[in-house]
């Protein structure tokens, strides 16, 4: 008995070692050896076993092809239909979007809409998972699930029912339409809408002697301000960064690429044809990590990690009591918790009125921001009279109406231009225009092809490997190595998800 | 004999609620994690093709999840013996016969009603390096509180979650040992005073041993908690500090938000099943080992 389980300890810890010595390749690449037929089990990150059969399934979608949208079939239905909605709105916001839909379904009697919430990946996880049978009518789902949404061949693209039912689109935003299409096909309808701004200490710029009323707008002006308050004593650091995946170490990244006017991924950022690699390790992105790394080795900017984790930590920095940082990148939509907590006054050294909001500052300083948040899909039941009660409410929800009393409520930019016009949206930028940064920074976006970011199937985890080589950039690592290595893995990742998908 | 025969139909007319249970619940996503674990999917999980068991081995010798092996045995090795011993400390100091030893054991205990969640906001709250308590207060004499910050400096983030672990688990495994102490017989006790044992003499000689199955039992279950430690992780660091990553756990490497192989189904239920039987393993050895030195009483 003694000598059993002894062996099984041994055993146990000599495979721990004959693995661990095995050198290992990458766990993305788990198992594409075999299909590969390549009997290299050190293939690690380049691999691109799936390259052949992506080349295969790619590029233009038929529009023929697609379900159709028989938007008149709500008229000939008997009774209300009951339509079901997933959605990944939680806290503040889900109470918001229940008062919207509360409205619709009291607004009319032919569908009766029930929301579903969950996170977003909990959405996109079941979502995915589910047969048809279990899907919903309408579900919200990011912007970086595009890729993943077309490729289930599970929903109606609203492109069909705009056709079909002669929605007028004139007054949305071109580029939020722009996020959700791809070869020509409109598959989904932004909702709502996020892009990150510049925060600013304005006691801080005052104290440096800057005007507080002029945050900069390239990234040069960032570092000369930075620096100024340095010097000045007025803060120790100008600028907080972070590296999380959903903001400083990922997604401003792919949107510093749209103000630099270049594209994220191949395939004109997946919009012409399937994406099969990164491109973040060119000249463009060397030069930007390039620049932020001088800016934390002169002390004029401060890491404060993995932001990911709180989505707060940059923001607080600007409150931190012994070494703040004067100014910080993040989403616009944390504007109106933002105030409402320095509101409450417990911090000394800057309170809501002190808060300043700018434009994303950019390479030079140029307009352009890609569209963040997240949109609607009308699901493909089978059951035309469900699609067209699926269109409706989205019809609803995207109202001009709607649109101005959901950004006002929750800090959202609306989708469209005549949203800005009706109360309540008007009053709350008339009284505070900080609420507006965000919006403007959309409506000055060049309508270029870089400005529809990245579409790919893997995005949410090439933002990961990306955040990974920021941080070790941060830490001292140099810019085009770590932008290769990831951008190597990035490859792999995509190849390995274009061969199973 | 006869009688036994008769007796099967009850037998299993009375099992037949739990092993439904434990075959829908754990046996069929188990016989499908193994499954899947062999094939590669689209993101529906719908369309799969077969690339062999070798895939297992692919997942095991992989860079990530060699990695988040040694986290996760680490994170073992920093809670489950300092979880049992502050355990037994202080069920042993609440094993008192004295006046308000109730308001002891209830604050010795409070932990068991905090989910995990709960206890590692209170952590991450407390943590938090620009306005957090720990860092205002204790920041001059510690100033990785500060700058980066416990749970963002790659050398303490995995002892800051152990701690945070620790913390959580201590009311469980104090409930636990406080019921085992309370039922060993007290005569065993007077009888080895009577024989002139000291009090260390009769913690070893006579605790220890009456309370043996359950500190089995109570290891297994942290050691088990330990290998599936996800909570923590998932609300202090994110599998973070980036680039190292020195607290991704396998749990963590499966599912958590910075997973490249979250929406992998195949690499996924691979990585689960390897977990699987790490615990499987672990809990074996420990059975194995110890099972000849429990005394479970007459």
């Amino acid at each position: 008995m003694r000598t059993r389980h002894t062996l099984a300890v041994l055993a146990v810890a000599s495979l721990g070692l004959v693995a661990a010595c095995s050198g290992g390749g990458d766990i993305t690449d788990s198992g594409s050896a075999t299909t590969a037929g390549s009997g290299s089990t050190d293939s690690t990150v380049a691999d691109t076993s799936g390259a052949t059969t992506s080349a295969e399934s790619t590029t233009s979608v038929a529009v023929d092809s697609l379900p159709d949208c028989p938007t008149d079939a709500l008229a000939s239905a008997s009774g209300t239909v009951e339509i079901n909605f997933w959605h990944g709105m939680s806290g503040p916001l889900n109470d918001e979007l229940v008062k919207l839909a509360d409205a619709y379904n009291a607004s009319q009697t032919k569908v009766k809409v029930s929301l579903v919430q969950g996170s977003y990946e909990d959405t996109a996880d079941n979502y995915f998972a589910a047969s048809q049978g279990d899907r919903p009518d309408v579900v919200q789902l990011p912007e970086y699930q595009v890729q993943a949404m077309t490729d289930t061949a599970s929903i109606v693209p609203v492109g069909k029912c705009i056709e079909s039912s002669g929605f007028d689109t004139s007054a949305f935003l071109p580029t939020a339409l722009a996020a959700y299409a791809t070869s020509g096909v409109q598959w989904a309808m932004p909702f709502n809408i996020s892009n990150p701004v510049l925060f600013y200490n304005k006691k801080v710029f005052t104290a440096a002697g800057l005007d507080p009323n002029t945050p900069p707008k390239s990234l040069d002006e960032l570092r000369s301000m930075s620096k100024k308050i340095v010097d000045s004593g007025a803060a120790k650091f100008g600028l907080a960064l972070e590296s999380g995946f959903d903001s400083g170490g990922g997604w401003y990244v792919e949107q510093w690429f749209a103000k630099a006017q270049e594209f994220y991924v191949d395939g004109d950022n997946g919009r012409t044809g399937r994406a099969t690699k990164v491109l973040f390790n060119d000249q463009t992105g060397v030069d930007l990590l390039t620049f932020l790394q001088g800016m934390l080795n002169d002390k004029t900017a401060v890491n404060v990690g993995d932001n990911s984790q709180s989505g707060y930590d940059n923001l607080l920095k600007l409150a931190d009591q012994t070494e703040p940082a004067a100014m910080t990148i993040n989403t616009s939509a944390s504007l109106g918790p933002v105030l409402q907590v320095l509101g409450t006054g417990q911090f000394p050294n800057i309170n809501a009125d002190d808060v300043g909001v700018g434009p994303m500052p950019g390479p030079d300083g140029k307009p352009g921001m890609l569209i963040g948040g997240a949109s609607l899909y009308v699901v493909d039941s089978g059951d035309d009279v469900r699609t067209a009660a699926a269109w409706d409410f989205i019809t609803y929800l995207v109202g001009a109406q709607q649109q101005s009393e959901w950004a006002a409520a929750t800090g959202y930019v609306p989708n469209r231009t005549d949203a800005l016009t009706l109360d309540p949206y008007k009053t709350t930028v008339a009284k505070d225009p900080r609420f507006a940064v965000a919006y403007q920074q959309l409506v000055d976006t060049p309508d270029v092809p870089t400005s529809a970011g990245p579409v790919v199937g893997p995005l949410r985890e090439v933002r990961t490997v990306l955040a990974n080589a920021v941080a070790s950039v941060f830490n001292g690592t140099d810019p085009k190595t770590a932008l290769d290595k990831a951008a190597a893995q990035s490859n792999g990742l995509i190849a390995d998800y274009n061969a199973r998908n | 004999m006869k009688r036994r025969l008769r007796d099967v139909p009850w037998a299993i007319a009375m099992l037949l609620p739990s092993i439904a249970l434990v075959a829908v619940w754990t046996i069929y996503p188990l016989v499908k994690a193994i499954q899947f674990g062999h094939l590669t999917c689209d993101v529906t999980g719908k369309k799969c093709r077969d690339v062999g068991w070798g895939r297992y081995w692919d997942v095991f010798t992989s860079t990530q999840f060699q990695h988040s092996l040694g986290v996760s045995l680490k994170l073992m090795l920093l809670t489950v013996p300092t979880g049992l011993v502050l355990g037994i400390g202080l069920a042993v100091l609440a094993d008192k016969h004295l006046r308000g030893i109730g308001i002891f054991r209830t604050i010795f205990s409070s932990t068991v009603a905090t989910s995990v969640a709960v206890a590692s906001l209170v952590w991450f709250v407390l943590l938090q390096p620009q306005i957090g308590v720990l860092a205002d207060v204790f920041s001059g004499w510690f100033p990785v509180l500060k700058n980066p910050g416990l749970l963002n400096d790659p050398g303490t983030a995995l002892l800051a979650v152990a701690f945070s672990s620790i913390w959580a688990n201590l009311g469980f495994t104090f409930i636990i040992i406080t019921a085992a102490l309370q039922s060993v017989p007290r005569d065993l006790y007077e009888s080895a005073y009577v024989d002139g044992a000291g009090s260390t003499r009769r913690f070893t000689n006579v605790t220890l041993p009456m309370i043996a199955p359950t500190l089995l039992f109570v290891g297994v279950v942290l050691t088990t908690r330990a290998l599936q430690t996800y909570g923590e992780i998932a609300l202090l660091t994110s599998g973070g500090p980036n680039p190292e990553k020195p607290t991704t756990t396998i749990p963590y490497l499966i599912y958590g938000r910075t997973s490249l192989i979250h929406t992998d189904l195949g690499t996924k239920s691979a990585a689960a099943v390897l977990l699987f039987l790490l615990s499987l393993v672990l809990a074996l050895v420990q059975f194995r080992g110890l099972e000849k030195r429990v005394h479970y009483g007459s």
